[in-house]
């Protein structure tokens, strides 16, 4: 049983981050406004422009692992997330925003690193909103009553900011896409996050795996099928997910 | 006579004026008649045609095509891209038929709007209970017409997503190639919904 919830652990911790590409909830009000109007339309003008966004010089290999992570999200994942299900979404909704509430140190340190002081402020505010009348981070209550959605900020990100490049593209066992640097940034922000940090808690690592697999499952359930929308609207869903993994966190960086 | 010739003057010039909306109105015209066709208590298979003739009308085939497939538009035969046409945009109009029935219940809410000769760009933002999407809808204008030619929905456009993955094909297998796949994955779309 324990390798079982290994195993399933491992499963979700990987495959999330990999289909919260469609649906994020999060959303800010003020994208891109920095950037110039004729920038914006530069790339889809130009016939000449056919470079893709991402290099990708293990193709072979990676799509091997996006076939392996395709099977476990559909045989394994997928069902238990379907059969999870049976617990009301505000319980799940809850359980995802409560984690979210312990991790705010990630989007408060990156704020921070990428000198965007008002984010890190805000970040702040929420914490503090969400853990005392959000009841301890159960309910998101900065953003239902106060108008503070979250903004997401990681260590790839900074990277990015500070004009570091994505490097290779790399699909990760488990865990879905990624690339050099944004794979290289979840190890720091591991780090930095409460709740895998080793500082902070001396779990072993099965203890860990077994917490995130659980993790996973609650957030398959809360998603609305992103990966089989993904695969039925693309004529390659390998090609179609680089591609579109490799704009978001473009679009990630800019905001 | 020179009545009649201002009187003519009026009449064409009237209407030409008429059509000439913003962007903004555009797209508006198309979500305002897509959702009211979704809330309608017609059958599914009636709203999925009526909602494709309202999105055709507001997509600039042509635009989108271009840009999807880049330098090999130049390098298609007029045949070829013919016939890509025609299946692409019956493959995007499935793709929005789906995406349309998974967010309905939803509102739009139109946050700018950025106009420059005869592009512009439009920022909106799709707000249901469980979702804050941005959406940013492209348009080139054609013929005093506004037409969408990409949209990017969290930062993540449409065409380009498209041209990455049909550039590959293409490289690889030709238009041979690619118009074969489409024609597949347009009769597994058309399978698949039941």
């Amino acid at each position: 049983m324990r390798l079982f919830f290994l195993i399933l652990l491992a499963a979700v911790v990987f495959v999330a981050p990999a289909f919260a590409l469609q649906s994020k909830p999060a959303a800010s009000a003020d994208m891109a406004v920095g950037d110039s109007f004729d920038q914006e339309f530069a790339d889809n003008f130009s016939e000449t422009d056919n470079i893709p966004l991402i290099s990708d010089p293990f193709e072979g290999l990676n799509r091997g692992i996006f076939w392996f992570n395709d099977k476990l999200y559909f045989y394994l994942l997928k069902p238990v997330a379907r059969a999870y299900r049976v617990v009301p979404r505000p319980v799940r909704q809850s359980i995802s925003d409560f984690f979210s509430n312990i991790s705010s140190p990630v989007r408060i340190v990156n704020s921070g690193l990428q000198f965007k002081f008002g984010d890190a402020g805000r970040e702040t505010t929420r914490f503090f909103v969400n853990t005392t009348i959000g009841l301890g981070g159960l309910i998101d209550a900065a953003d239902k009553w106060g108008k503070l959605p979250k903004k997401d900020e990681d260590f790839g990100q900074t990277l990015g900011v500070y004009h570091i490049g994505q490097g290779p593209y790399l699909i990760l066992p488990f865990l879905g896409p990624s690339s050099l640097r944004d794979a290289s940034g979840s190890v720091v922000d591991a780090f930095l996050d409460p709740l895998t940090s080793d500082l902070n808690r001396n779990w072993s690592l099965l203890d860990k795996a077994e917490f995130t697999a659980g993790l996973a499952v609650n957030y398959l359930s809360l998603d609305d099928d992103s990966y089989e929308k993904l695969k039925r609207d693309s004529l390659d869903p390998y090609l179609f997910m680089r591609d579109a993994y490799a704009q978001y966190r473009v679009a990630k960086v800019a905001q | 006579m020179r009545l009649l010739c201002v009187f003519l003057f009026i009449l064409f010039a009237f209407p030409a004026y008429a059509v000439a909306t913003s962007p903004q109105e555009q797209v508006k015209q198309m979500v305002d008649g897509v959702f009211s066709v979704l809330n309608s208590d017609r059958s599914a298979v009636e709203k999925r045609s009526e909602i494709s003739g309202t999105v055709q009308k507001f997509l600039g085939i042509e635009s989108l095509s271009q840009r999807t497939l880049g330098v090999y538009w130049k390098k298609g035969t007029p045949d070829e891209l013919r016939q890509f046409m025609a299946l692409y945009v019956k493959i995007l109009e499935r793709i929005y038929l789906n995406r349309v029935e998974d967010y309905s219940g939803g509102q739009v809410t139109y946050d700018q709007e950025r106009v420059k000769d005869d592009k512009a760009i439009l920022d909106t933002t799709f707000v249901s209970d469980r979702y804050n999407i941005p959406v940013q809808y492209k348009l080139v204008q054609d013929g005093g017409v506004w037409q969408i030619y990409d949209v990017l929905i969290e930062g993540v456009s449409l065409v380009s997503s498209y041209r990455s993955s049909y550039n590959e094909i293409l490289r690889k297998d030709g238009f041979v190639g690619l118009l074969k796949k489409m024609d597949e994955k347009l009769v597994q779309m058309e399978k698949g919904d039941g």
